[in-house]
């Protein structure tokens, strides 16, 4: 290694001076902090950019984010301008997940009340609870938390999925409850599984969690939507043979799931690289994904619309790793966001069509940012979708897309 | 005058505890590809990447923990696309899977996507992820867990 010394000097008094600050929160200098314990160290102290966002009826833009273990709640009277005062969700630090596939998650019903969500890190790798907590005061203060995966066992309850209809509540994770149960009883698993718990008093209870699907992949964001008064999920599955393509299914439908991508995308691993989907008034449902399969590479958008999958559309440039697509339908807008990186600057480009996913506007790149950058979000704002995009240099920026043209490149 | 001192107490530290040395992870940034290259110009090496939040990695570590037994000399680069500052976590990690001492790499970039972008292009963060290169530095890539048979093919053909 050809290393310049000042960057190796620099880099020896870092490690210096982290590594036995790291470890005085493990009890002790001789002792070797256990990996989970790390990271909840670390997640506790970071001010990570992984944010969600949403508009309430009135027009108010409402974000969450994680510092210092607390998920915070902010509000902008302007569009994002200006947010005021943090609100506090959980009164006590957790580790909790916020890191591009895992970030909290925020929804607010028609009525005003806001329903936040989280993962919490667990000691061991891999590991989590799903947490959840509302505010029926308008934001002012929240219910204490509660954990909403009913199995405690130290094993994987992650990557939350939180949608919201009236007084109905739904969150969707991949649970590692299964898995547990079969290895201890020395058979394989294939993945994780998908579980679901639904509240229909606007989340003053959960009922029971229910199973939902088996072999999930372990590590990829679900996502939830609303299809009519269905709640529809779609998550990448494993299918035999370990083929990682995607499947969708209405939750509480007796339909089995779908597989909506035939990509055949074979791997022993995880991407951490969900899809994103989004239903128009119409009940036609917008998909986005990635793959690296035999039959196609790189993000693919396609529609399901009265029961017929539309031929998978590619986007993004993957020369730039086009990633982390979103998918919103606004009327008759559908939007695709995604991000690329240059070489030296990321950058959000999105893609419009007016006629419900029909005929494709050209692509457009709409912000850069050259420092640390979360994934875009798509919001809606009546009928109208927004931007949102979060990076380290720039912070939170939001933007109406509609009319959006090359025009408005920065 | 301090400075400079302390800089050559480092690099003694460093000369003179080749074992300690191997608990910390070497920065691995968007220069680094390149410089690996120039390394091993005219030698085939193995280029893999791991992370502590990966959980079909931990086979894989397995796997280059039990080649190195019989093949302590496989020209192994390991690289966590985590941060240095989880050094102590990364290196229990590597205890835990038998892979204690050895030389390894850490993403030393706040924006994963630049060293990304320096290896390959169109990687997207899937991982595990392998890079072969031959002697001519060919590079064939893998994701996911990489096979014992795929690893002893790559010794026979380019490691006698």
């Amino acid at each position: 290694m050809r290393l310049p010394l000042g960057l190796l000097v620099l880099f020896l008094a870092l490690l210096l001076v982290l590594v036995p600050a790291a470890r005085a929160e493990h009890g002790g200098p001789a002792a070797t902090p256990a990996p989970g314990g790390m990271w909840a160290a670390r997640m506790k102290a970071a001010k990570p950019l992984a944010i969600s966002a949403a508009f309430d009826e009135r027009g108010r833009l409402w974000l969450v984010r994680v510092e210092r273990g607390h998920v915070l709640l902010e509000v902008s009277e302007d569009g994002g301008n200006r947010f005021a005062e943090p609100v506090r969700v959980n009164p006590e630090p957790e580790a909790v997940s916020a890191d591009g596939e895992n970030r909290p998650k925020l929804a607010i019903a028609a009525n005003g009340t806001v329903h936040v969500s989280w993962t919490v890190s667990l000691p061991r790798p891999y590991t989590g609870h799903v947490r959840y907590s509302r505010s029926t005061d308008g934001g002012r203060s929240f219910s204490t938390p509660v954990t909403v995966n009913d199995d405690l066992a130290e094993v994987s309850h992650r990557f939350d999925a939180l949608a919201v209809d009236g007084d109905r509540v739904v969150l969707a994770w991949l649970d590692g409850r299964d898995r547990k149960a079969a290895l201890d009883a020395g058979r394989d698993y294939a993945g994780s599984a998908l579980y679901y718990a639904v509240s229909s008093d606007g989340g003053a209870t959960f009922q029971a969690n229910r199973h939902f699907a088996e072999h999930t992949c372990e590590c990829c964001r679900v996502a939830l939507g609303w299809q009519g008064d269905q709640p529809v999920a779609l998550w990448r599955h494993v299918y035999p043979g370990d083929i990682r393509d995607f499947a969708l299914a209405a939750l509480d439908g007796a339909a089995a799931p779908r597989r909506v991508s035939d990509d055949d995308w074979l791997l022993q691993g995880c991407p951490h690289h969900g899809g994103a989907l989004s239903a128009d008034a119409k009940g036609a449902l917008h998909l986005v994904w990635y793959t690296q399969g035999k039959t196609r590479q790189g993000l693919f958008y396609r529609r399901l619309e009265r029961d017929v999958l539309s031929e998978p559309m590619k986007f993004g440039n993957d020369e730039a790793q086009a990633g982390h697509a979103t998918v919103l339908a606004t009327g008759k807008m559908v939007t695709l966001a995604w991000s690329e990186f240059d070489g030296k600057a990321y950058s959000v480009w999105i893609r419009q069509s007016p006629d419900g996913g029909r005929t494709w506007q050209a692509p457009c790149r709409i912000l850069t940012s050259e420092g640390a950058a979360d994934y875009p979000l798509l919001v809606a704002r009546g009928d109208q979708s927004w931007l949102v995009w979060n990076s380290e240099r720039e912070g939170v920026r939001a933007l109406p897309l509609e009319g959006a043209d090359s025009g408005a490149d920065s | 005058m301090i400075a400079r001192r302390l800089l050559v107490f480092f690099l003694a530290m460093c000369l003179a505890m080749p074992s300690r040395a191997a608990d910390l992870p070497r920065p691995f940034d968007a220069a680094t590809p390149a410089a690996l290259a120039r390394d091993f110009a005219g030698k085939p090496y193995i280029l893999a990447f791991w992370s502590l939040e990966c959980v079909h990695c931990q086979g894989e570590l397995r796997l280059f923990a039990r080649q190195l037994k019989t093949r302590p000399d496989l020209p192994l680069v390991l690289v966590a696309a985590d941060s240095p500052e989880l050094a102590p976590a990364i290196a229990a990690r590597l205890a835990e899977v038998g892979l204690d001492p050895v030389a390894h790499w850490a993403f030393a970039d706040p924006l994963p996507e630049r060293v990304r972008f320096a290896v390959d292009r169109k990687w997207r963060g899937e991982l595990p992820r392998t890079y072969f290169f031959d002697a001519a530095h060919r590079a064939k890539a893998i994701t996911g867990e990489l096979r014992e048979a795929q690893l002893s093919a790559w010794v026979a053909e380019n490691h006698k």
